[in-house]
């Protein structure tokens, strides 16, 4: 009966300035003097002292996993561990909303929602009354290059959540009222996600990114495409993706191999295989310098968006432009929250994610900030990727973000969920898993010339694809100020994000 | 004679309950175990072992939050928060999160309306250095009017990015706006613009000197550590903060009985029509909170709860509908929410809303939903307890909020013992209409048909 916190501070992946940080540490300071700071609320005369040195280390070891395979072809991770009694059954399956036919967008996201609202001899409800029932969690969702379906159980439920899965999985109904009930929710939904600045701009910002590539297509549908939806569609999708050799399995806490085993073995063993016929996918177009403003009447912030094409997960370079993007934007580094933030007070927040996916992958910057901070904060934005790709990276600053990411580790590491998840991710996206346990090595042999090296090929900022959501009218007269004279304006009740222009005609 | 046959009745209960409610037997999640001890300036600390991983987590709670804000000044303890990033002692400005970060940690920190809480994870070697930062910025925070005006601004972004600019960001706000007349809980945690701007150096200081001192702190400590260590640490940094001057103030405004239902129509640029209604309800950890707590389950937890099954999933009412009790420490609300789809009726909606809460207090709820309710208290209850940090939450809020470290476990049992009749009851008592809101928030420029 915990109430959750509903204020952060939300310094989370904006932890700057760890050189100073580091210096502060090592200084070692002569005396400890007892005189008052200046400044200070000292209730007492408090000492001036350095900081504690460290305790001894206990050496840090990625936990133990299994790896199996059904004959079928499924692939299954066991993470066995049982300080509480629960059971957490994850299946991915390989498609997700970059697999939608052209004109079908929304058809693998709902197609999803759809599994568990009706599976096998049960209805939506019996399935809802059931895994309820006995308080465990079923939920199923996709992403862009993926499905998932996931279930927590206490562990005397594990033949439940196995035999539920099972059905939901491989024998979805994808009853006719069910499909009509998850489209009026598709639809409503959608209309609030178009009001919404935030969800906005990250539509549009994928969309002039990634072109008319799959990952640039609107996932969660359109009014049209949500429309033309038929029961053939989710049949024919779920048909051809949703076989074993497609799916990956993890079983993880309270559980004994074996058991975990024996219950896949008997559930999903049955489970046919097939071929599945794969996806052509073009290259995404180069990268383009395009700088589109929604206007948003009554906005009282801008949602900012700054990003180009980078590189997709499975590239020889990932390392490199993963810690060059974590300086200018990621956790243990981040420039853009120095200077946006901790120096000129122009947001709460602001970060730069890569974002890796199996076809390709895009660098991208985010923040918001007041209205009449627009250009100002755009402007700071785009110069930190022409100084990430002009200047080479200070040895302290990289020493910095590297620290924190092999300090980090075991905090990854803690529960068998995140165990799982990380072997799950090497074997979607056909990594070695051998690479987990070398995580520090792999991190630590990337250095400042390195750095230097991506971000010159790869940092393109004259190419930078930029959105503004926001109150145009009380920001676009200072863009030319900045450097961004030329844009294209369009009304957010006429986006469209499957026209060149955005407009809706 | 008669005491004894009660006692033959209630063993008579008990077996049948036992008898008849095999449905499902709730897996009994181990127990937390902790130690406690109190420093002679009255800092709390309370520690819980768990050498699985090699790493720590420290929380500092304070016991202030948005109830404490003298009227004028809302957002305080919010924005108190964020001074206490701002340097102290040996501690530069903005350096603590970072130190953290360069060693591999995390650290954050969260206001609401009865605790302000500072968090760090970190490696387990690192805890000398962390404790160390914690009682600095306790004894000696750095507070001068430089700072202070630039992180409102930081505040004042915080604002607009969740409350004013995103679509029903607002909504809480409105809710307990017209919810309370009285108590503090009727102002938002990040409070307004024109409190933040009114705001001054003097306040801060004050409220540093009055809510930031040992007598009204927690100190956690859950992870990978030796006690005698911990021990050693905890003195040699905590014992030398001096008690405060005054005792901390705990005069907070109470909220009178209501004795009429009150109704409000309002409009916002929302691209839906929101319908809300709230009931008053007790503190967290009074006895009718327990079968408050399954009733909030059996209104709107998963897919077969009643307001999901009625708004949503029968009828496509609403796109969107919730219900749930606050669990705070003084007496809250419960509040159900529903977002109105388009063509159907903000009436119908409201109208289904409140026959939910009606047909609580007239057929109560059933052995199922009574059992599944458990169930999804048990599971709550096991999967917010895996990392050290959701230990150190779960021990926090029993020590802080409860004012009883052995409901952490305590409550488990007391939750299972609830009852049909207790449901009932506690629903006749709360869902009254004389402690009813009704709110509409209709879509600025009318309804799309």
């Amino acid at each position: 009966m915990t109430k959750r916190a509903v204020i952060t501070l939300g310094l989370l992946g904006a932890l700057t300035g760890i050189v100073a940080a580091k210096q502060g540490l090592d200084r070692v300071r002569q005396e400890a003097t007892y005189t008052k700071g200046e400044g200070a609320q000292s209730r007492v005369e408090w000492p001036r002292d350095n900081p504690p040195r460290p305790l001894p280390a206990r050496p840090v070891t990625f936990p133990p996993y299994e790896l199996r395979k059904l004959a079928n072809g499924m692939q299954v991770v066991l993470v066995s561990q049982n300080e509480q009694p629960a059971v957490s059954v994850r299946m991915i399956v390989r498609a997700g909303a970059a697999h939608d036919p052209k004109g079908k967008h929304g058809l693998a996201m709902m197609a999803a929602t759809l599994l568990d609202q009706g599976a096998g001899t049960r209805t939506a409800e019996q399935i809802a009354e059931e895994i309820d029932f006995i308080g465990g969690v079923l939920g199923t969702g996709a992403g862009t290059d993926l499905s998932f379906i996931n279930a927590v159980v206490m562990k005397d439920s594990y033949e439940i959540a196995l035999r539920l899965m099972a059905d939901v999985v491989m024998r979805p109904t994808f009853a006719p009222e069910e499909i009509e009930r998850q489209r009026n929710q598709a639809l409503s939904a959608l209309k609030v996600a178009a009001d919404d600045p935030e969800s906005v701009a990250d539509r549009v910002i994928d969309r002039l990114i990634y072109g008319f590539h799959p990952y640039g297509m609107p996932g969660a549908g359109t009014a049209e495409s949500l429309a033309s939806l038929t029961r053939a569609d989710f049949v024919d999708y779920h048909r051809r993706y949703f076989v074993p050799n497609n799916a990956l399995m993890a079983v993880v806490g309270d559980i004994a191999p074996a058991e975990a085993m024996a219950g896949l073995e008997k559930y999903f063993g049955p489970w046919q295989a097939a071929e599945v016929p794969p996806l052509n996918v073009t290259e995404p177009p180069d990268a383009t310098r395009r700088v589109v403003v929604i206007d948003k009447k009554g906005s009282v912030q801008t949602e900012i968006r700054v990003g180009h094409i980078a590189i997709p997960r499975k590239h020889n370079d990932f390392e490199a432009v993963d810690q060059a993007v974590k300086i200018l934007g990621g956790e243990g580094a981040n420039r853009l929250q120095q200077v946006l933030r901790s120096q000129k007070q122009l947001t709460y927040g602001a970060s730069a994610d890569l974002d890796t996916y199996k076809w390709a992958g895009a660098v991208i910057a985010e923040t918001d900030t007041q209205t009449s901070n627009t250009a100002e904060a755009l402007r700071v934005v785009v110069d930190e990727f022409t100084r990430l790709q002009r200047e080479r990276v200070g040895d302290g600053e990289l020493e910095g973000a590297q620290d924190y990411m092999v300090g980090h580790f075991p905090l990854t590491i803690e529960v068998p969920d995140q165990i799982a998840t990380q072997v799950l991710n090497q074997l979607f996206y056909e990594l070695p898993v051998e690479d987990l346990p070398r995580y520090r090595e792999r991190v630590l042999k990337v250095t400042p010339e390195e750095i230097q090296r991506v971000a010159r090929w790869f940092i393109r900022p004259s190419q930078l694809s930029i959105v503004l959501v926001g109150d145009a009218d009380r920001f676009v007269g200072e863009l030319k100020g900045v450097g961004f004279g030329s844009f294209e304006r369009v009304p957010i009740e006429r986006l469209d994000l499957l026209s060149a222009d955005f407009l809706k005609r | 004679m008669k005491k004894f046959s009660i006692f033959l009745f209630a063993l008579a209960a008990a077996v049948a309950a036992i008898v008849y409610v095999p449905l499902q037997a709730a897996v009994r999640p181990p127990k937390l175990e902790y130690q406690r001890l109190v420093l002679p300036n009255g800092m709390v600390v309370i520690l819980h072992q768990d050498k699985s991983t090699p790493i720590v987590h420290v929380e500092m709670w304070y016991h202030v939050g948005s109830k404490n804000e003298k009227p004028g000044r809302t957002g305080f303890a919010h924005f108190f928060e964020h001074m206490m990033f701002k340097g102290s002692r040996n501690v530069e400005p903005e350096q603590h999160t970072s130190i953290v970060a360069s060693v591999g940690g995390q650290a954050n920190a969260y206001t609401n309306e009865d605790t302000t809480v500072f968090w760090q994870t970190i490696p387990a070697q690192y805890l000398p250095l962390v404790l160390w930062m914690e009682a600095d910025r306790m004894a000696s925070l750095r507070i001068d009017e430089k700072t202070f005006v630039a992180e409102r601004e930081v505040v004042k972004e915080e604002r607009r990015m969740r409350i004013e600019n995103p679509p029903y960001g607002l909504l809480n706000e409105l809710i307990i706006a017209n919810a309370f007349d009285v108590h503090p809980y009727k102002h938002p945690v990040i409070g307004s613009m024109n409190d933040l701007n009114a705001a001054t150096i003097d306040d801060v200081r004050d409220f540093y000197q009055t809510y930031y001192v040992p007598e009204n702190a927690t100190l956690l400590v859950v992870g990978d550590f030796d006690v005698d260590t911990v021990t050693s640490l905890v003195n040699q940094y905590f014992a030398r903060v001096p008690k405060a001057a005054k005792p901390v103030p705990r005069d907070i405004p109470q909220e009178p009985q209501h004795t009429k239902e009150k109704r409000v129509t309002l409009e916002q640029p929302w691209p839906l029509p929101a319908v809300v209604v709230t009931y008053h309800v007790p503190y967290n950890g009074h006895p009718d909170s327990y079968p408050m707590f399954v009733m909030s389950k059996t209104l709107s937890d998963g897919n077969t709860s009643r307001i999901y099954q009625k708004l949503v999933y029968q009828t496509g009412l609403a796109l969107t509908a919730f219900g749930s009790s606050s669990f705070l420490e003084q007496p809250g609300i419960f509040s159900a929410v529903a977002l109105v789809n388009p063509g159907k009726s903000p009436d119908e909606v409201e109208k289904a809303l409140i026959a939910e809460f009606e047909s609580l207090k007239t057929k109560g709820i059933t052995e199922r939903e009574l059992q599944r309710a458990k169930n999804q208290f048990s599971r709550d209850y096991i999967v917010s307890r895996l990392s050290i940090k959701e230990k150190a939450s779960q021990l926090g809020h029993a020590e802080v909020i409860q004012k009883d470290m052995a409901s952490a476990d305590g409550e488990y049992d007391t939750f299972m013992k609830v009852s049909l009749d207790d449901v009932k009851r506690v629903a006749q008592k709360y869902f009254v209409p004389e402690g009813r809101m009704v709110m509409r928030i209709m879509p600025r420029g009318g309804v799309e048909k």
